[in-house]
C-alpha cells in the first residue's frame, strides 16, 4: 500500500522537461510586472498545461489547435496595444511564443529555441527595470539556463541537479571575470542605432517640450554632457545653480506641455527685481537639435549669437531662431538674487498658472482644495514640502512605470517613487489646486566643476525640473520639491543624489539601536546609496565617455614608473615562488637517483614503480651493462637506500658528491 | 640542506630535466606501442555546432539591442552570455583531453558476422566526464556514449561488418563530445591498435564430411575407430560417450582423479581429415576454404576427431576447441600477404 501512496520517481525526459519549465517560469515572471494580466494568464495556463502534459504523460496538442490560439493571442496583443511592432508589444508577443513553443517542443533544436529566446527575453526585461536585484535575477535565470542546457546535453549518467546547478554555476563564476572585463574594454557605440516608433521621444538628445512621467530619468540616464561653463568670478554654490530651460505651464492630466505662444506674446510685461552682484560666465553648448539655450537663473542679458538670434520669452527662457546643430558659445549675466514679477500685472495671465484639466486625479484635486483651507500660500507650500519629505516618497532613477491617466494620483498615492519630473508635476498639481499659480520648470541643476580648469562641465544627467509659485510680495518663487525628498540632488550633483531606503528603514533602525537611531540610520542610508550610485554609474551609466575616461586614466596609470615597477616587482616574486616551490618538491639527491633510473631505464632496465632501491639494485647486479657501470649503479643504489632509509649521518653535499660521481661512471 | 657547488647544480638539474624529459617521450612512445593512447589537447578539434552559430547570432542581436536601448545591464547580460560560451568551448575541450584509451580484448568472428571491438577508456583526471560518442570515424550518428567518473574507466564494444578472412584492424575511432553545452563540438580520433581474425565463412551447403571409407549407420561416423586402446587424460570438447565412466567412477575427484576418456585405435580408413589438397582444385580457393571451414565446425559438433591439412601445414587428428582455433586461424590467414607468420 505504502508503495501506491509513494510519488512514482520522474523519468528522465519528464524530470529535464520540468526543469526546462522551472527556468522558463523564472524569466517569464518577472514580465508579468509590466504585461497586460492576460498575457500573464495566457502564459501561466499555457506553462501549467505544459507541465500537465509532462506529469500525467499525455500527447502534446496538435498543431492544429495550437495555430489558432497563437492567432488568438497575437490578435489579443494587437488589441491591448494597437500596434504588433512597438517595444512593449514585441515583447508581449515575445513572452507568448515562449510559452506556446513549450507546447510544440519535439527535438533538441526546440530546446535551443527556447533558451535562446529566454536569453533574450531576459535583456528585454531591463526595458523595464534595471535595479541591482533584476540584475541578481538575471545572474539567477542564466544559471538555471545553463543548468537545463546541460541536462539536455546528457546521453547517459544523469548527475543529481545539485551537482549540475554547482556546475552550471561554476560555469558562470568562470566567466564572470571574463565578462566584467568585456564590459569594460568593449567598445562602446553611442546608441540608438535606430529609433523605434514608440521610444523616439528617447532619441532626442536633452530636454524636450514637454514633460511627461519617465521622459526625464531617460534622458538623466545619459552621461552626455550638455554645456560646459566657464564662470568669470567664483562659482556660486551649488544649491543655487539652476539653468534654466524650457517651462511648462499646461496640463492634460499625463503630460505637462508649453502654453501656446500666442497667450503669452504681449499679455504682460515681465519685471525682474535684481539684488547682489552679477554672476558673468560663458557657455559652450552642445549641439541637442533644439532651440533651447541654457542660463543661470535668472539671466539678465541675453546671449549674442550671430546669424541665430535668441529672444527672450515671458517665463524668461531663452531660444534661438533655429535649431542648435553645432557646438556655440554664448556668454551669459545673471543674478542669483532677483525678484521676478512681484506684483501680479493682471488676473488673465495668472489663470494660466491656475489651470487644471477637468476630471482628471480627483484624489490630488481633492487634497488639494482640502490644503486652500490655509489662508497663507506659503504655509501651503511648505505643506506639501513636507508630505513629501516625511512619508515615504523615494527618489530614484528607474521609477515605476504610471500607466493609468491619472498619473498624479498614481504616484501621490500609489507608486510614490519618482524622479524629479514627477515630484515638479504632482506639486505644481496640487498647488494650483491649492489655489497657488504655479509651473513646471524645466532644465538642469548642478554641474561637475572640474578643479583643474575650472570648468563646469553640466551632462544630460543633470537634468531636473522644478517648480515656481508665485507668492503675493515674493513673486515667482523657486520652489524644489525634489530636494525635500533627496536634498542631496540639489546639494550635489544627482549622480550623487541618493535614493532614500526602498523600505521603511527609518522603523527598523528605531526597532535596531534607541540609543542613536540616526546614527545606524543614516550609516545604513549612506551605504546603500553608495552601492546605488556605484551602480547607476558603473553599470547603468558605463557610457562613451565614461568608458574613454576610465581607459585613459587606466593607461596614465599603467605607464607611471610606480605601476610598472609593481608589475615587475610581482612578477619576480611569483617566478621566485615558482621557483621555491620546484625546489621544495625534490631535493637535489632525489633528483640525482631519478637521473639515475632514467638512465637505466634508457639501457633496458626500467625500475618498477613499487621497486625499492635495494631491490632494483640486486635486478641491477644481473643486468647487461658493463662491469663498472654495473658497479657504479649497484653502489650507487646502496648508498642512496642507506642514505635515505637508514638515517645514515653523513652531510647530504658529502652524499651528493659521491652519488654525482658514480652516476657519471653508468654509461 | 647543504648548499652546493652552483654550476654542479645546474648541471645536474639540467640533465635531470632533460631525462625527465627524455623519458617522458619514451613512456608515451612505449604507450603508443602497447595501443595506449593519451588523447591530449593538441588532439582534440573543436568548432561551434550548429546551435553555437545560432549562439553568436543571438549574442549579435543582444548586443545590438543593448546598443540601441542603452541598456546598461543588457550588456552585462550580452557579455555574461557571451563569455560562458567560451567557458563552455574550454569544457567542452576539456571534456575530451587528457582521456586514457586502450583498446580491449579482440575475439574472432566468421566472414560476415560483425567483428568486435573491445574499447577501454580510463579518465586519469579528478573530474567527471559525461556524454563522450564514440564510434567508428565513418559512421555520422555515433552509437555509443560513454560517462566516466573521476578516476573511472569505462568499455565498449565497436562492431564492425568483416567482409574477408584475415586480420581486420581495428577501424579509426572517433571520439566526439558537445558536453556542458551543446555550443561546440569537440572531437578526437583513435586509431586503436587491435585486430580481428575472421574466419572464412563457413560453406552453407557443404558436401558431407570426407570420411575416407563407410561412414557409420547411425551417421556420427566411427569416431577414432572401434578398437579400445586405453584411455587418456580428458581434454575439453572429447564426446560425452567416449569418457570412461567405470574407470571415472573409481576415482574420487577430491584426492586428485580426474576425467578420462577412452581412446580407440581406429583403422586408417576411418580416419577423419580435411585435406586442403584433396579438394580439387578446379573450384574457387576461397570456397575450398570457406567448405574446410565448414568441416571443421562440424567434425568439432559431432566430435569426431579430425586431422588437419593444409598447404606445408599438417594438424594431427584432434579435437577440442585449441585445434578447432589452429584450424581456424590457418584456414582464415591462408595465402594471405604477411598472414602466414601468424598462423604458426
Amino acid at each position: 500500500m505504502m508503495q501506491g501512496l509513494r510519488m512514482p520517481a520522474l523519468s528522465r525526459d519528464k524530470e529535464d522537461t520540468l526543469l526546462l519549465i522551472a527556468s522558463t517560469l523564472l524569466v517569464l515572471a518577472p514580465h508579468a510586472a509590466h504585461l497586460p494580466p492576460w498575457v500573464t494568464l495566457v502564459c501561466g495556463a499555457t506553462l501549467v498545461w505544459r507541465a500537465v502534459v509532462t506529469l500525467l504523460g499525455r500527447r502534446m496538442p496538435p498543431n492544429t489547435l495550437l495555430l489558432p490560439v497563437a492567432a488568438a493571442a497575437m490578435a489579443g496583443v494587437y488589441a491591448s496595444y494597437k500596434t504588433l511592432l512597438g517595444r512593449d508589444a514585441g515583447v508581449a508577443m515575445l513572452v507568448l511564443l515562449v510559452a506556446f513553443k513549450m507546447l510544440e517542443m519535439h527535438a533538441r533544436r526546440d530546446l535551443f529555441v527556447v533558451v535562446f529566446l529566454c536569453f533574450f527575453l531576459a535583456l528585454t526585461n531591463f526595458f523595464y527595470s534595471q535595479s541591482m536585484f533584476t540584475a541578481l535575477l538575471m545572474v539567477v535565470s542564466i544559471a538555471a539556463l545553463l543548468t537545463t542546457q546541460l541536462t539536455f546535453q546528457l546521453t547517459g549518467a544523469v548527475p543529481p541537479l545539485r551537482a549540475r546547478l554547482l556546475l552550471g554555476g561554476k560555469m558562470l563564476l568562470c566567466a564572470a571575470p571574463l565578462a566584467i572585463a568585456v564590459f569594460v574594454l568593449f567598445p562602446r557605440i553611442e546608441g540608438p542605432l535606430w529609433g523605434m516608433p514608440e521610444d523616439a521621444q528617447q532619441t532626442s538628445r536633452g530636454l524636450s517640450d514637454t514633460m511627461a512621467p519617465g521622459e526625464l530619468s531617460n534622458v538623466a540616464l545619459s552621461e552626455d554632457v550638455a554645456f560646459r561653463v566657464k564662470f568669470d568670478g567664483p562659482v556660486p554654490p551649488q544649491p543655487s545653480l539652476y539653468w534654466r530651460g524650457p517651462v511648462l505651464a499646461a496640463f492634460d492630466g499625463r503630460t505637462w506641455t508649453r502654453l501656446p505662444p500666442r497667450r503669452i506674446a504681449g499679455r504682460h510685461t515681465v519685471s525682474l527685481a535684481i539684488g547682489g552682484a552679477p554672476v558673468r560666465y560663458e557657455v559652450t553648448q552642445e549641439p541637442s537639435n533644439a532651440r533651447w539655450l541654457f542660463a543661470l537663473e535668472m539671466p539678465l542679458t541675453l546671449p549674442d549669437l550671430p546669424d541665430n538670434p535668441a529672444t527672450l520669452t515671458g517665463e524668461l527662457e531663452i531660444q534661438a531662431a533655429r535649431p542648435l546643430t553645432e557646438r556655440i558659445r554664448y556668454g551669459v549675466t545673471s543674478h542669483i538674487d532677483y525678484n521676478l514679477q512681484l506684483h501680479a500685472d493682471g488676473d488673465v495671465a495668472r489663470d494660466d498658472w491656475l489651470l487644471l484639466p477637468a476630471g482628471t486625479n480627483p484624489r490630488a484635486l481633492a487634497e488639494g482644495r482640502r490644503l486652500a483651507a490655509e489662508r497663507d500660500p506659503t504655509r501651503r507650500v511648505t505643506a506639501v514640502l513636507r508630505r513629501f519629505r516625511t512619508e515615504k516618497f523615494t527618489y530614484t532613477l528607474a521609477p515605476p512605470r504610471l500607466q493609468g491617466a491619472d498619473s498624479i494620483d498614481d504616484f501621490l498615492y500609489g507608486t510614490r517613487a519618482g524622479f524629479c519630473e514627477h515630484y515638479a508635476g504632482a506639486f505644481v498639481f496640487l498647488m494650483r489646486a491649492a489655489g497657488v499659480p504655479a509651473r513646471v520648470v524645466t532644465g538642469y541643476q548642478g554641474g561637475e566643476l572640474n578643479p583643474l580648469d575650472g570648468y563646469l562641465t553640466v551632462r544630460q544627467s543633470d537634468a531636473h525640473a522644478w517648480a515656481e509659485v508665485w507668492l503675493e510680495g515674493r513673486g515667482w518663487v523657486r520652489v524644489d520639491p525634489t530636494a525635500a525628498v533627496a536634498p542631496e540632488r540639489v546639494q550635489r550633483s544627482h549622480a550623487h543624489a541618493l535614493p532614500a531606503p526602498p523600505f521603511g528603514l527609518e522603523k527598523l533602525g528605531r526597532l535596531m539601536g534607541p540609543q542613536d537611531p540616526d546614527a545606524l540610520l543614516s550609516r545604513v542610508r549612506f551605504a546603500f546609496s553608495a552601492l546605488n550610485n556605484g551602480w547607476n554609474q558603473w553599470v547603468l551609466n558605463y557610457s562613451v565617455q565614461r568608458q574613454h575616461d576610465l581607459l585613459t586614466r587606466l593607461t596614465d596609470a599603467l605607464w607611471r614608473w610606480q605601476t610598472l615597477a609593481v608589475l615587475a616587482a610581482g612578477a619576480l616574486l611569483l617566478l621566485a615562488g615558482i621557483k621555491f616551490a620546484q625546489r621544495r618538491r625534490s631535493d637535489p639527491v632525489d633528483r640525482l637517483y631519478s637521473a639515475l633510473c632514467q638512465r637505466l631505464a634508457q639501457r633496458g632496465l626500467p625500475r618498477a614503480p613499487d621497486e625499492a632501491p635495494a631491490a632494483f639494485a640486486a635486478r641491477v647486479a644481473t643486468a647487461n651493462l658493463t662491469p663498472d657501470a654495473r658497479a657504479a649503479a649497484a653502489e650507487f643504489l646502496r648508498r642512496y637506500s642507506a642514505w635515505r632509509y637508514a638515517r645514515e649521518t653523513a652531510p647530504e653535499r658529502h652524499v651528493f658528491n659521491t652519488l654525482q660521481a658514480l652516476l657519471s661512471r653508468v654509461r | 640542506m647543504a648548499a652546493m657547488a652552483p654550476a654542479a647544480t645546474v648541471r645536474v638539474r639540467l640533465r635531470a630535466w632533460l631525462e625527465a624529459r627524455r623519458a617522458g617521450m619514451r613512456a608515451r612512445a612505449t604507450a603508443r606501442d602497447q595501443g595506449d593512447v593519451l588523447l591530449g589537447l593538441r588532439r582534440v578539434y573543436i568548432l561551434p555546432t550548429r546551435a553555437g552559430l545560432a549562439f553568436i547570432v543571438l549574442l549579435l542581436v543582444l548586443l545590438i539591442g543593448s546598443t540601441n536601448y542603452n541598456l546598461g545591464l543588457g550588456f552585462g547580460l550580452t557579455f555574461l552570455a557571451g563569455s560562458c560560451a567560451l567557458v563552455d568551448m574550454v569544457f567542452t575541450a576539456r571534456n575530451l583531453a587528457d582521456l586514457r584509451l586502450r583498446p580491449g580484448r579482440a575475439g574472432a568472428v566468421f566472414a560476415g558476422e560483425d567483428a568486435p571491438f573491445e574499447l577501454l577508456a580510463t579518465n586519469p583526471t579528478p573530474r567527471a566526464r559525461y556524454a563522450i560518442r564514440i564510434d567508428v570515424d565513418d559512421v555520422r550518428e555515433p552509437r555509443h556514449a560513454l560517462d566516466l567518473p573521476a578516476g573511472g574507466s569505462g568499455t565498449l564494444t565497436v562492431r564492425v561488418a568483416s567482409r574477408r578472412r584475415g586480420w581486420l584492424r581495428a577501424p579509426r575511432v572517433r571520439l566526439t563530445t558537445s558536453f556542458p553545452l551543446g555550443l561546440f563540438g569537440a572531437w578526437g580520433y583513435w586509431q586503436p591498435d587491435s585486430r580481428v581474425l575472421v574466419y572464412p565463412f563457413p560453406e552453407q551447403a557443404a558436401p558431407p564430411l570426407p570420411l575416407l571409407g563407410e561412414p557409420s549407420p547411425d551417421g556420427l561416423g566411427g569416431a577414432g575407430g572401434d578398437d579400445f586402446a586405453g584411455v587418456r587424460t580428458y581434454q575439453p570438447g572429447d564426446p560425452l560417450r567416449q569418457l570412461a565412466w567405470r574407470r571415472i567412477a573409481r576415482l574420487d575427484p577430491a584426492l586428485g582423479g580426474h576425467l578420462v576418456t577412452k581412446q580407440f585405435e581406429g583403422g586408417a580408413k576411418n580416419e577423419l581429415v580435411i585435406d586442403f589438397d584433396a579438394l580439387p582444385s578446379s573450384i574457387d580457393l576461397e570456397l575450398r576454404l570457406s567448405r574446410m571451414t565448414r568441416w571443421v565446425l562440424d567434425a568439432e559438433s559431432q566430435g569426431l576427431p579430425y586431422a588437419f591439412r593444409l598447404g606445408r601445414l599438417r594438424y594431427d587428428a584432434a579435437l577440442g576447441p585449441a585445434h578447432q582455433a589452429a584450424c581456424l586461424q590457418a584456414l582464415a590467414l591462408f595465402l594471405l600477404p604477411g598472414g602466414d607468420g601468424d598462423a604458426a
